[in-house]
């Protein structure tokens, strides 16, 4: 069984503070499908190595990366579950779309007043 | 209004107080559909006509797969340049059956990802106004109805 850093759900709000950098939404493609140490992502960018840090540290602490330590190398890999809540505001399109869409029709064609018998 | 989140399947509906006939140009009509969806349209309302839709920072774009008038069009969803929500990638179908005096309005969103996080994200911007998440996790860009990750059973509509 792998010792695996996995931190407890973070909020919404968190994530995608977490996501509003190219940066940081880069790294998550790396790991998306892969567990790669962090010399590899550093590697991928010009950042210095700090600056990358630094941006696995909030990712870390928003809960997208899931970190596991093997000798002295620390592996992340992107932690789907940390998506859902995310989901759930993505969730939300779809029935927003369609109350305009209420609004819109029943705007343009309110019913006649009921006529009395 | 409701919703249903599953692993790859958004379903939202709505009753709608004008009949299906009413309802249906709304989906085909681009200077209806932008009433409720978008700013600017481009619709190619038949089966394989492709379609795209200016919302804030992105355009959501693909080709209809069925257009039955007044009851059910259904077409593919997706964002150029989104790695994970591609265009042709998932696919959108609309029922409209009547309902007494109005109509039921029940969409199904399927081929969702569980990574579809920052592409789908016109929803976003509207409600948080996160325009920061435009370049969302996807890759460079691409022209709509170019498939990046080969799961694209629609693509065959794209000729």
């Amino acid at each position: 069984m792998d010792q695996r850093n996995q931190p407890a759900p973070a909020a919404p709000d968190a994530v995608l503070r977490a996501l509003a950098d190219p940066h940081r939404r880069q790294i998550l493609r790396l790991v998306q499908h892969a567990e790669l140490p962090a010399g590899q992502i550093a590697a991928s960018f010009t950042l210095t190595q700090q600056a990358v840090s630094q941006h696995i540290g909030v990712l870390r602490q928003a809960g997208l990366l899931t970190e596991r330590r093997e000798g002295t190398r620390r592996l992340y890999t992107l932690n789907h579950q940390a998506l859902e809540p995310v989901r759930e505001l993505l969730s939300e399109f779809w029935p927003d779309a369609l109350r305009r869409l209420k609004k819109a029709i029943e705007t343009a064609h309110p019913r006649p007043p009921e006529r009395q018998p | 209004m409701t919703a249903e989140i599953r692993s790859d399947v958004i379903v939202a509906t709505e009753r709608i107080e004008a009949p299906p006939e009413v309802v249906f140009a709304y989906f085909t009509d681009p200077a209806l559909i932008v009433t409720w969806i978008g700013d600017r349209a481009d619709l190619d309302p038949q089966p394989g006509g492709v379609f795209s839709l200016d919302m804030d920072q992105v355009t959501a774009c693909g080709a209809y797969i069925t257009v039955d008038p007044p009851y059910r069009v259904a077409f593919s969803w997706g964002i150029p340049g989104s790695g994970t929500l591609p265009p042709g990638g998932s696919t959108v179908e609309v029922v409209l059956t009547p309902d007494g005096d109005g109509t039921m309005v029940v969409l199904t969103h399927r081929g969702l990802r569980p990574a579809d996080i920052g592409t789908h994200r016109a929803g976003w911007e509207h409600r948080l106004g996160l325009l920061s998440l435009a370049a969302g996790l996807g890759g460079p860009g691409c022209s709509c109805l170019v498939p990046r990750d080969g799961d694209t059973p629609l693509s065959s509509l794209d000729a």
